[in-house]
């Protein structure tokens, strides 16, 4: 019996927990949507959801954001998946110095950053220890500051995007894994390919989705870089309206969480299947 | 020539030496167990006959081509792991198929081998499970499946029992010795088990510290141990410091109490101490049938270990062990007890000076 009420009290202290850990989470983003259903006086409908949706500088701007995020998440996996695998495989001992490198990303605030890449890459770059130029400014043209922004965002998406990784490279073997396919004849590419990162599909997109939701949601980096992204639009949008940024607040949340159901119905099975050997 | 050779081989790893000066010559076909202690070098030599380790010195030839520099994925060599290691997003059949896949083999003749592997493993209603759906058992049962797929030149299996639980490995190794002599394939197996190796191998390399201690067939590994380490290693051992009293005749004695020996005394003369070492298996009670050696003994203890009785006496003032087999109508000294053991001359093994 007293094994029961033990099971009890704690089923109810966990049950508490997790309320509490819901309302957290629900409660400011049902304030957020009902709010912005609010837009006519005495009405309760979606016409803020409707003029928001029709700013074409809404589109514009959310186009170009989730054009950084998709090229964002191309490098930062180009960047990190080998360098977790090859740390997994031949450097051990280089982890703590690579986990040390992303979590400065974290350290050193965005604005910092984002200043840090106007002050570098603002003035023309020569070539090291001569004062031969070898490009003018880089943020001089479009192209320039896009791959700026891009690699700011990189830098910052890489704590989120390299801890993803190694913990799906933890739950696989990667050194056996590695050996076997080798032994049967694959090459590098090969193993790769078809053997390191179908294990590691369900990190790759929570990576990935990570990424995305930090570069949808920056605001510092891209207001001084002065380009046309979703989050500075938002928060000029916040200066003289009210009801639109709430819904479009709402709206990108509700994008988020479909994104993150959408990985589970992809990974589901795999990912169990990868993870259970 | 021997089918795979490995000639001089050394390997390092920083100033600490693995593997030293290791030879040895395996025909086809042959079941070649590399057997030692953790730390003895017997899985690195496996990973350098796999190209997972490049020797640091000395040649490794397979059906006459030197590969010792070559790719493990040129070398054509199937491996098994200890962990499996089954590609997790891969079903069971998907696995076997997978060096065929990278030979580019065609479509339909690779159907046919993974359907031929399969039925070799005994596994045609688990082709299109996942590894995680399987026991341990039948996951190493398809990574052998998977080795053998690509018909491999040799096949390297590192300890690929150790984890599994003691039935499942008892009938496994049987099925993996049946299916190597099946397929005439050469095979070179790393345990540490001594059973494992002893039961499965045509020849047994032990190893000690980077070198070959003694190559030999289980009989004469167990038999006739080169060295005190091989004695030691390989089975249960009495050992005792005896004094040569005649080496025309082989006589030994230990506190006094006499034995004679087969072992040859080329070296030795009256009066020099030497280790000798008697399997506790070669004792039998002097009232059975009597060998070369009777000597008066007291039991000191007994104790059961299922199929075996182990007899601990005492011979002179050396404490020895008898083990002998257990049934029913077995009739045992008491504690306390004198009694006689005896025991051929082939059983006093000299393992050297004392």
């Amino acid at each position: 019996m007293k094994i029961f009420s033990g099971l009890r009290s704690i089923s109810l202290w966990s049950g508490f927990w997790y309320l509490l850990g819901v309302l957290y989470f629900i409660l400011p983003l049902y304030a957020t949507f009902d709010f912005s259903m609010r837009l006519e006086r005495d009405k309760y409908n979606f016409v803020a959801y409707q003029k928001a949706f029709a700013d074409p500088n809404f589109l514009k701007t959310f186009a170009y954001s989730n054009i950084l995020a998709a090229v964002t998440i191309v490098i930062s996996l180009l960047l990190v998946v080998p360098t977790s695998y090859w740390i997994r495989l031949r450097l051990p001992e280089a982890r703590r110095i690579v986990e040390y490198i992303t979590t400065l990303a974290i350290v050193i605030p965005a604005i910092v950053m984002g200043f840090g890449l106007v002050s570098v890459y603002g003035a023309p770059i020569n070539l090291p220890f001569t004062s031969i130029q070898l490009t003018d400014s880089l943020l001089n043209t479009r192209l320039g500051t896009n791959f700026i922004i891009i690699m700011g965002y990189t830098v910052l998406a890489l704590p989120l995007m390299y801890r993803s990784i190694d913990t799906g490279m933890r739950t696989i073997d990667v050194r056996t894994l590695t050996e076997a396919a080798q032994s049967l004849g694959a090459n590098w590419t090969t193993i790769i390919v078809r053997v390191i990162l179908p294990n590691l599909r369900a990190s790759i997109l929570s990576g990935a989705l990570l990424t995305f939701a930090i570069v949808v949601g920056e605001v510092t980096i891209s207001s001084i870089m002065n380009v046309p992204a979703f989050s500075p639009y938002l928060w000029l949008l916040g200066q003289h309206k009210a009801y639109e940024p709430a819904a479009l607040s709402f709206a990108s949340f509700l994008m988020i969480w479909a994104s993150m159901g959408i990985i589970q119905i992809v990974t589901g099975g795999r990912a169990q299947a990868a993870g259970a050997h | 020539m021997a089918y795979l050779s490995l000639t001089h081989i050394s390997k390092q790893f920083g100033d600490t030496v693995v593997v030293q000066d290791f030879n040895l010559d395996i025909e086809k076909g042959e079941f070649i167990s590399f057997l030692g202690p953790s730390g003895c070098g017997k899985t690195t030599t496996l990973r350098m006959v796999a190209g997972f380790e490049i020797p640091t010195a000395g040649t490794i030839t397979i059906n006459g081509v030197d590969v010792t520099n070559n790719a493990p994925n040129q070398r054509n060599v199937g491996m098994i792991f200890q962990a499996y290691a089954l590609f997790p997003n891969m079903t069971v059949a998907q696995n076997i198929s997978f060096g065929l896949r990278i030979r580019k083999d065609a479509e339909a003749a690779i159907k046919e081998r993974v359907q031929e592997m399969i039925s070799l493993i005994n596994l045609e209603k688990h082709a299109d499970k996942y590894p995680y759906q399987l026991s341990g058992g039948q996951q190493q049962r398809v990574a052998l499946a998977r080795a053998l797929a690509n018909s491999p030149q040799v096949l390297l299996l590192d300890e690929p029992l150790s984890a599994l639980d003691a039935k499942i490995r008892v009938s496994l190794r049987a099925e993996i010795r049946s299916i190597q002599k099946r397929l005439g394939i050469t095979a070179i197996f790393v345990t540490h088990d001594q059973e494992e190796a002893l039961s499965i191998s045509d020849r047994i390399v032990v190893m000690y510290e980077g070198k070959v201690e003694q190559v030999g067939t289980p009989f004469q590994i167990y038999n006739f141990p080169k060295t005190e380490f091989v004695a030691n290693f390989v089975g249960s051992l009495n050992r005792a410091v005896a004094e040569v009293i005649d080496t025309a005749q082989g006589l030994l004695s230990v506190d006094g109490v006499q034995f004679s020996s087969a072992a040859k005394m080329d070296g030795l003369k009256k009066g020099d101490k030497v280790r000798i070492a008697i399997r506790p298996e070669r004792f039998s009670f002097a009232s059975e049938q009597k060998k070369a050696n009777v000597v008066d003994c007291q039991i000191e203890n007994i104790t059961f270990l299922g199929s075996v009785v182990r007899v601990h006496i005492l011979i002179g003032k050396t404490k020895f062990t008898v083990d002998t087999f257990n049934y029913p109508s077995l009739e045992l000294p008491k504690i306390g007890d004198k009694e006689q053991v005896t025991c051929s001359r082939e059983a006093v093994l000299i393992l050297g000076p004392a």
